[in-house]
Order: C-alpha cells, then sequence, then structure tokens
C-alpha cells in the first residue's frame, strides 16, 4: 500500500526559510511542493521521508535565492494490484460504489465486480443514491452500507493526464483505484466475521 | 522532477504510521501546534491508527516474519496480511493466490499464527500515553525492521 521512491529534484529555497539550517528548509519546500499530490504513475505522496544528499546553491541571474539539486525519499500510497485494503463507503450509485481511506476517495467499485448476483434499490435516506446488496444463495440478503469497514482488492490502479481545459461536471482525479468485492472474504467486514463467529 | 527509483522498497503500515508519530502527528486535540503538515499527515495518521497497524511493534512484525517463512508466501501477501490482520480463514483466502492449492488445511494454522503474534486492532482509540511509550520504544528499531523488509523484497 506504501512505499518509499527515490527522487531528484532540483528546487529554489526562497530567502524566508533560510533562516533554518538548511537540511530543514529545503525539506519545509520539498514538502509543500510534493505532500499531497500524485506523482504520474508511481502514487500519491503521502509524505516526505528523508533527504539523501543536496548539492549547488547556485543564485541564479535575477534571482534572490539559491537553487539546489536535491535527492530525497518520499512516502508513497499506490496500492499493488491483488492487495486488499479496508476502506469505508462514500458514495453508493446505480453504476456501483465509490470508497474512501480518508486521505484518497478515488477507489471505484464497479457494478460488475460487485459479489454476484448483486442488485440494489432506492436509498430513502439518500437521494440519487442507492442500497447495494448481495443475495447470497438466493436467500440471505446482505447490504453494503456505510456503517461497516469494506475490505476491497485492487483490481487496477490507473493515472489520468491533466486536461487541458478543466472540466466542469466532475473534479478531476489524477489517480484512480479501480476495486473488486467479488472474492470470498471480501467486502463489509461483517459479512465474514460475524459468521465465522457464529459458526464456531 | 526525475523519478530516479520509482519503487526503492514497500512499507508496511505500521512503519508508515510510526513514521508519522515521530513526526509528531497524535489524536490529541493540541496537534494542530506540532510541527506536522495539516492536511496530509493527519488525515493519514487518522486513517492508519484505526487500522491493525495502531498497536503493532518491530517484535510482533518480526516474530511473525520468521513465523510464517515455512509457508513460502510471496512478500507482497506477507505484507497485506501485517496491514490486514486476517483472523479467520476465509479472509485470508482473498490475500493469498490459489490458497486452496497452496495450503489447503494449513491455512487454519497460519491464521492462527496471525491471531497469536499480532496484536489486535483497537477497538477503541488506545490511550495516549500507552501509545507514546510505545512510540518512544520502537522508534529506534524501525529502521532495523524496514531494512529487513527491503532485503526480502530484492
Amino acid at each position: 500500500m506504501f512505499h518509499l521512491s527515490q527522487v531528484e529534484h532540483t528546487l529554489r529555497v526562497p530567502p524566508d526559510v533560510l533562516n533554518l539550517p538548511l537540511a530543514e528548509a529545503i525539506k519545509r519546500v520539498l514538502e509543500t511542493i510534493f505532500v499531497d499530490k500524485v506523482i504520474p504513475n508511481v502514487g500519491l505522496c503521502v509524505s516526505v521521508y528523508d533527504i539523501v544528499s543536496i548539492k549547488g546553491g547556485f543564485i541564479l541571474p535575477n534571482e534572490g535565492a539559491p537553487t539546489y539539486l536535491v535527492v530525497f525519499r518520499v512516502i508513497l500510497f499506490c496500492p499493488a494490484v491483488g492487495e486488499v485494503i479496508e476502506a469505508k463507503l462514500q458514495r453508493s450509485i446505480d453504476t456501483g460504489l465509490q470508497l474512501s481511506l480518508g486521505f484518497f476517495d478515488d477507489i471505484m467499485v464497479p457494478c460488475k465486480l460487485l459479489p454476484k448476483p448483486s442488485n440494489h434499490q432506492p436509498d430513502p435516506e439518500m437521494s440519487g443514491g442507492v442500497k447495494w446488496f448481495w443475495t447470497y444463495q438466493n436467500q440471505q440478503q446482505y447490504y453494503i452500507d456505510s456503517h461497516d469497514k469494506i475490505r476491497f482488492k485492487v483490481v487496477d490502479v490507473k493515472f489520468r493526464e491533466v486536461p487541458a481545459e478543466p472540466a466542469t461536471e466532475k473534479p478531476f482525479a489524477p489517480m484512480v483505484v479501480i476495486g473488486s468485492l467479488a472474492y470470498d472474504g471480501l467486502g463489509p467486514v461483517s459479512w465474514w466475521v460475524d459468521e465465522a463467529e457464529s459458526e464456531e | 522532477m526525475k523519478i530516479l527509483e520509482a519503487n526503492v522498497g514497500p512499507l508496511t503500515n505500521f512503519e508508515v504510521l510510526n513514521f508519522l508519530k515521530s513526526k509528531g502527528a497524535s489524536k490529541d486535540p493540541t496537534r494542530v501546534l506540532a510541527d506536522v503538515a495539516p492536511s496530509e499527515y493527519k488525515v493519514v495518521y487518522d486513517y492508519l491508527v484505526e487500522t491493525a497497524a495502531c498497536n503493532q511493534t518491530p517484535e510482533n512484525i518480526n516474530e511473525f516474519l520468521e513465523k510464517s517463512k515455512k509457508y513460502d508466501l510471496a512478500k507482497a501477501e506477507v505484507l497485506n496480511i501485517i496491514n490486514i490482520r486476517p483472523t479467520t480463514p476465509v479472509e485470508i483466502y482473498s490475500m493469498i493466490e490459489q490458497c486452496d492449492d497452496r495450503f489447503g488445511d494449513t491455512v487454519e494454522e497460519l491464521v492462527e499464527i496471525v491471531a497469536e503474534v499480532l496484536p489486535p486492532p483497537p477497538t477503541e482509540v488506545a490511550s495516549d500515553e500507552v501509545t507514546n511509550e510505545a512510540n518512544l520504544e520502537t522508534g529506534n528499531k524501525e529502521n532495523d525492521n524496514k531494512e529487513q523488509v527491503n532485503e526480502g523484497k530484492e
């Protein structure tokens, strides 16, 4: 789910942080640049882990600040395909589910990757929303609702190009994780844990 | 920006949590004063602190790595088991590829080891005192542990 990446970056350290020790000043600048941003094809940057090397310190003509070449490591969030992750339900619509980790909301479970056979009915509590349920052996209906943690398996991670023209209808998501609930042991945690306990 | 190496090594949820704690992230209401970037650390921290990673220690994880060696699990599978801490066979099925063929009945054994070695996730948030103490004890060993995971991957 998380991993480290080594990145090299040329950055300008503005004078207002130069009263700090250099490493700390650079870390602060790096954090404003990278934290909470998606690096294309690598992942979502969670935190600057450490600084490996600092080179340079040139002051370019017409600049009031030194420029450094920094090699550093960042903690990235990028789920591996096949990994199982716990998330919360964010939205439930007729094309599928949207799950959230709190810090990352673009996890989609399309309806074809829900446990089979699944159906939905309108949700009275949320306008426009639906409630999905899984019918187990034609008898028992299990609902997917927001009280519970939901485990999903990562099927795909997609990175998208920033569009040239800003889309108006939907906010742009640079990284989208496609998840699946269609295996035993996935879905709301209570589906599986309660059952196992009652069998014992 | 140039990516020198996209994946230097995977981290467990526990390692990330510990790193954030060492930077001063906590559940405490005074956390707004801590020297932590407000958006990401705290939100990630809030997620991690509710997972099984919350009560884990490097000792637990090393013990689990040791005990799970004989099952010939892939590194990613071990990592996933540590992060989720499955305690019933049905939970572990989804995390291990071709679980039936590879394990058969030994999967029960593996589940027992998980339940025994890795501490249960918090039902309620543990008091700050306890987590702080644990943090002090484990802070120094964090790096050793991370290297282990890295070595294994290569």
